[in-house]
């Protein structure tokens, strides 16, 4: 019981994880930008075991920096989640499916901290957590991620990143033959990257 | 001659059987080399009327009493950490001492796995109202929402094993019964602005041990002291049974150095200024120390173990076993110096044997509480003054001739007092201060409140209590103390009962008396839930027309999907036992509440344990409550019960002491026919009055107050005895002899009240205004002989 939540907040955290292997994450750290804000758009397609169909959604998202993460799926139908240093909030249209706050879920905090260093670029902590195996090819990079933790790596699968100055895709194979894939694309960054509305709900 | 023969050949023989002690002590402390026994529930009476709950006691108590719970926290993880190595390294070659408990990284694998089968019947109870209450379109929104959303929440396995997070949901609040999440290969636990490492070691020897207790505590500080060098600001926060053993062990240690040396001192001074002689002082310590260790001897064979405070109580022995001693000596220094010793101590040999019975009865009322420690004290102190009584007896005589004594400065200055001192009288002034008296007991006993709160006897260092309290809040523990037993003819009623039980308890947590509860049914339900859960399950959420039938259009799969996602979901609710369950690694933590069959004497019964987090003790009458009319359900309350009884021994020991003085005074009658009031009289009052301060210094009256009135009755008789003798023989000795043995009384019983231990600190002070009274009213109802036609004044 009490791993499970981390096992979950892990495997959420590392949905999109980046690595630290010696020499290729040095590089791979100097490559990647590290603005204030930084939005863009996704494409998610999940492929589900036992479906025939991938399901395909997409939306925006944006990091920044200090305040927190916004990601809007807009199609098929809007749902937002908003993470922020002490909270998770997941919500639909204006209600609120879901809040978890670091008060009744410790984990919570953590899960932000992976998140925010990743999309903000700052790659220090997932070494302890992953075997991390990362290449640089000229402007490119890929890291495969595997989790050293046989609990972790049974709820988040083998994880890909590939990125150049951003992250610009990532896919989870899940031993549950689940797959995910999200691919980053049209990417600002500065004061006029975030939307009005995006800044009024983050 | 023939007497100087048989003296001859007493003291031969008890020097025979002293120098059996002499070796029987040798043999235990240095070849046995004994320890006393620290444990301070061996205070505590043993529950034996029900196996059970005594079971249930033991298994709650025994899975917490060898931990040592430490939180190693830091404003940020990292420093946590590495505060948390630091102390790891500091005890790491230490194992035999104390062991780390791992986290097994396997069993973090394959305990979800264990329940996977099972996974379609854990429902959480919120999840579980929701399938009563909301529409289709509700689980349609909720499942499309796992579906798309790339974080949309907890997720265990596959999408198709949990499309509607019912089993996420159910993980999330087992989650929530503790606060504790591993993290980066530690346990995390975090709360007031910091974060910390939580470390646990079991101890590996009994946490009463001293040699366990010498052996962890400075290691702890050593690893503490690491911590905070590695991390500075590091906050370490330790608990366990085993520091709190350790604190009151050195607390005692300290008492008996305190409470015996000053005693010794008070009365090596007493006598030295008294009979101005070094050999008093001698032959008392001589009585004393054969009491003591004859005591010791006689205990240990009879027990095995000696408990510390049984020794605690015993230094206070000191300052009874002297009263013969000095009795005697009192009359050796007034009497005749021409007069054989022999043939003095055939005079004062009826009022020394009556003053020992006197004292032993009152011992032995200690001896009939149900308390094993208690029992200890009064045998341990009754031989000690038996041993030293005899050493009196066979050996003073012999010691001590007619000529060796002198009168010192206190003794000539004391004996000019005698006459002068207030007698008892029919005058009317007499009467007022009387009345006075009793008015005065009336007003105090008026305010006289009882408390048998067994927290009121706790002692342990304010800096540990603290620790523990925070502990608790930052970890969410549960009370080991309170919680309801569960019971039933079979593991499937046991379940049926806890899940009844926790209908009443679910509007306690809204209403805020507990924060959750912890149960095995949290986990496996019975039978009977699981059917109807699965019951529900088909119609609210599986139905051909149903939300899963709904989402499959949703997403554009064909009918065929909904059914094989449906018979997929069936395959995982494979029906639940308790029995598999607590095989598997989920079941680690949980294990301690299921009693399983237990054997009631009469027939097998199974028993649980519903545990409470986040219990207020203003809420306990509302938990008791929610147990009624339950069958199978009891409220167990180990604090309460043992403050109740506590309460009802402080009750019965009550009437013993005016038993006892019933039955010391038909053991006076044949000796001082009508003047036995006079014996019995100074110490009654002593004993009216001392109650009456207490009501007034608004002390709470609680079974230690009452235990220390049984032992004025003992000590005070001497007293009396002594005056009584007095007025027979007609001289002034005993006079001095009651200042002597009051004022070492006082001495050693005073700095019992000086105890940080509650218990004896009450029955210290007890002793100190009740001696001291009996010391000042003894004389007002003693008889002069040139004063009996002389109507005395009293002031």
């Amino acid at each position: 019981m009490k791993r499970i939540l981390s096992i979950l907040a892990l495997a959420l955290a590392c949905a999109s994880s980046l690595a630290a292997a010696e020499a290729p994450v040095a590089q791979i750290q100097a490559m990647l930008a590290k603005p204030e804000q930084l939005c863009g758009r996704f494409e998610q397609t999940k492929r589900l075991a036992g479906m025939k169909k991938p399901l395909a959604s997409n939306g925006r998202f944006c990091v920044v920096a200090g305040k927190g993460v916004l990601w809007r799926t807009l199609k098929p139908f809007p749902d937002t989640l908003r993470l922020k240093r002490d909270e998770i909030v997941h919500l639909q249209g204006d209600r609120v499916a879901m809040r978890l706050d670091a008060s009744q879920e410790p984990t919570v905090r953590m899960i932000n901290g992976v998140l925010f260093s990743l999309l903000g670029g700052d790659l220090g902590q997932l070494g302890s957590l992953f075997e991390v195996d990362a290449s640089v090819v000229k402007e490119s990079w890929t890291v495969a991620l595997k989790a050293k933790n046989a609990a972790l790596a049974r709820a988040v699968g083998a994880i890909v990143l590939e990125g150049g100055a951003y992250v610009r895709r990532i896919e989870m194979v899940e031993d549950s033959g689940d797959r995910t894939e999200i691919r980053f694309s049209d990417i600002k960054t500065g004061p006029g990257a975030i939307l009005p509305e995006e800044a009024a709900q983050l | 001659m023939n007497r100087v023969l048989t003296q001859r050949r007493l003291a031969l023989a008890w020097a025979f059987i002293v120098c059996l002690l002499l070796g029987h002590n040798a043999w235990l402390w240095l070849d046995q080399r004994i320890t006393p026994d620290t444990d301070i529930l061996a205070l505590l009476p043993l529950d034996k009327r029900d196996p059970v709950l005594q079971q249930s006691f033991t298994h709650m108590v025994d899975s917490a009493q060898q931990r040592v719970v430490v939180l190693v926290g830091a404003p940020d993880w990292q420093a946590a950490g590495r505060a948390a190595d630091a102390y790891q390294r500091v005890l790491a070659p230490h194992g035999s001492v104390l062991a780390f408990d791992a986290i097994g990284e396997a069993s973090q694998a394959d305990w979800l796995a264990s329940l996977q089968p099972h996974a379609t019947l854990l429902v959480g109870g919120s999840q579980a109202r929701q399938l009563q209450d909301e529409p289709a379109r509700f689980w349609v929104d909720a499942a499309l929402a796992r579906l798309y959303n790339a974080f949309s929440g907890p997720k265990l396995g596959a999408f198709r094993d949990d499309p509607f997070g019912l089993f996420a949901g159910w993980a999330q609040e087992r989650a929530g019964e503790t606060p504790v999440r591993p993290r980066d290969g530690r346990l995390f636990v975090a709360g007031a602005g910091r974060e910390y490492v939580l470390l646990t070691y079991t101890l590996q020897q009994s946490a009463f041990s001293l040699k366990a207790q010498d052996a962890a505590v400075p290691l702890l500080d050593g690893a503490a002291d690491a911590a905070r060098r590695a991390a500075p600001g590091a906050d370490i926060i330790s608990a366990g049974v085993v520091l709190h053993a350790a604190a009151a062990g050195r607390q005692a240690s300290a008492e008996i150095h305190t409470i015996g040396v000053g005693s010794l001192a008070g009365i090596v001074l007493l006598t030295w200024l008294t009979f101005r002689s070094l050999r008093p002082i001698g032959l008392t310590l001589l009585a004393i120390g054969v009491g003591f260790l004859g005591a010791l001897s006689v205990c240990w064979l009879l027990f095995g173990q000696i408990h510390l405070l049984t020794l605690v109580f015993g230094a206070s022995l000191i300052g009874v076993a002297q009263d013969y001693g000095i009795y005697f000596l009192c009359h050796r220094l007034r009497a005749d110096p021409a007069l054989d010793s022999a043939r003095l101590l055939r005079r004062l040999l009826p009022g020394l044997g009556l003053t020992l019975l006197a004292a032993v009865i009152g011992y032995m009322g200690l001896a009939l509480t149900p308390f094993p420690g208690l029992r200890h004290m009064a045998l341990f102190s009754a031989l000690g003054l038996v041993f030293a009584w005899l050493t009196v007896v066979c050996w003073f005589p012999a010691l001590i001739s007619g000529s060796t004594l002198r009168a010192g400065p206190l003794a000539r200055s004391y004996r000019h007092m005698v006459p002068h001192w207030p007698r008892l009288s029919s005058r009317p002034l007499s009467l007022v201060l009387g009345l006075a008296l009793l008015a005065l007991s009336i007003g105090g006993w008026s305010r006289l409140t009882t408390n048998d709160d067994i927290r009121s006897l706790q002692s342990s260092p304010a800096a540990l209590v603290q620790d523990q309290i925070k502990l608790s809040k930052l970890l969410d523990a549960p009370s080991p103390v309170q919680y309801y037993l569960v019971r039933g003819d079979s593991s499937e009623q046991v379940l049926q009962r806890e899940e009844a039980l926790k209908k009443r308890l679910d509007p306690l947590i809204q209403a805020g008396h507990i924060a959750g509860y912890q149960a095995l049914s949290n986990w496996v339900p019975s039978k009977q839930a699981q059917a109807a859960r699965l019951a529900l399950l088909e119609s609210r959420l599986l139905a051909a027309d149903g939300p899963l039938a709904m989402l499959a259009r949703a997403i554009g799969e064909d009918p065929g999907w909904a059914t094989t996602t449906a018979q997929h979901l069936r395959r995982h609710a494979a029906p639940m036992r308790v029995e598999d369950f607590l095989r598997s690694a989920a079941a680690e933590p949980w294990r301690h509440l299921w009693l399983g069959q237990v054997d009631d004497g009469a027939h097998k019964t199974h028993a649980s344990i519903v545990a409470l987090r986040g219990l207020r003790y203003a809420s306990l009458p509302q938990l008791a409550r929610a147990a009624d009319g339950l069958a199978g359900v009891q409220w167990v309350d180990k604090v309460g019960g043992i403050s109740a009884l506590l309460g009802s021994y402080r009750a019965t020991m009550g009437w013993v002491v005016l038993a006892a003085y019933a039955v010391v005074f038909a053991a006076l009658l044949p000796r001082y026919r009508a003047r036995t009031w006079r014996v019995l009289a100074p110490t009654a009052l002593a004993s009216v009055l001392t109650l009456a301060l207490l009501g007034f210094s608004g002390q709470h009256l609680q079974l230690f107050h009452v235990l220390a009135l049984m032992l004025l009755l003992g000590v005070g008789v001497d007293y009396g005895i002594f005056m009584q003798e007095s007025a027979a023989h007609g001289d002034d000795a005993p006079w001095l002899a009651v200042a002597l043995s009051a004022a070492s009384t006082i001495l050693s019983f005073g700095l019992l009240a000086l105890s940080g231990t509650p218990a004896l600190h009450a029955f210290g002070l007890t002793m100190l205004v009740g001696a001291a009274l009996v010391w000042l009213l003894a004389p007002c109802f003693s008889v002069m002989k040139e004063m009996n036609h002389d109507s005395p004044v009293l002031a």
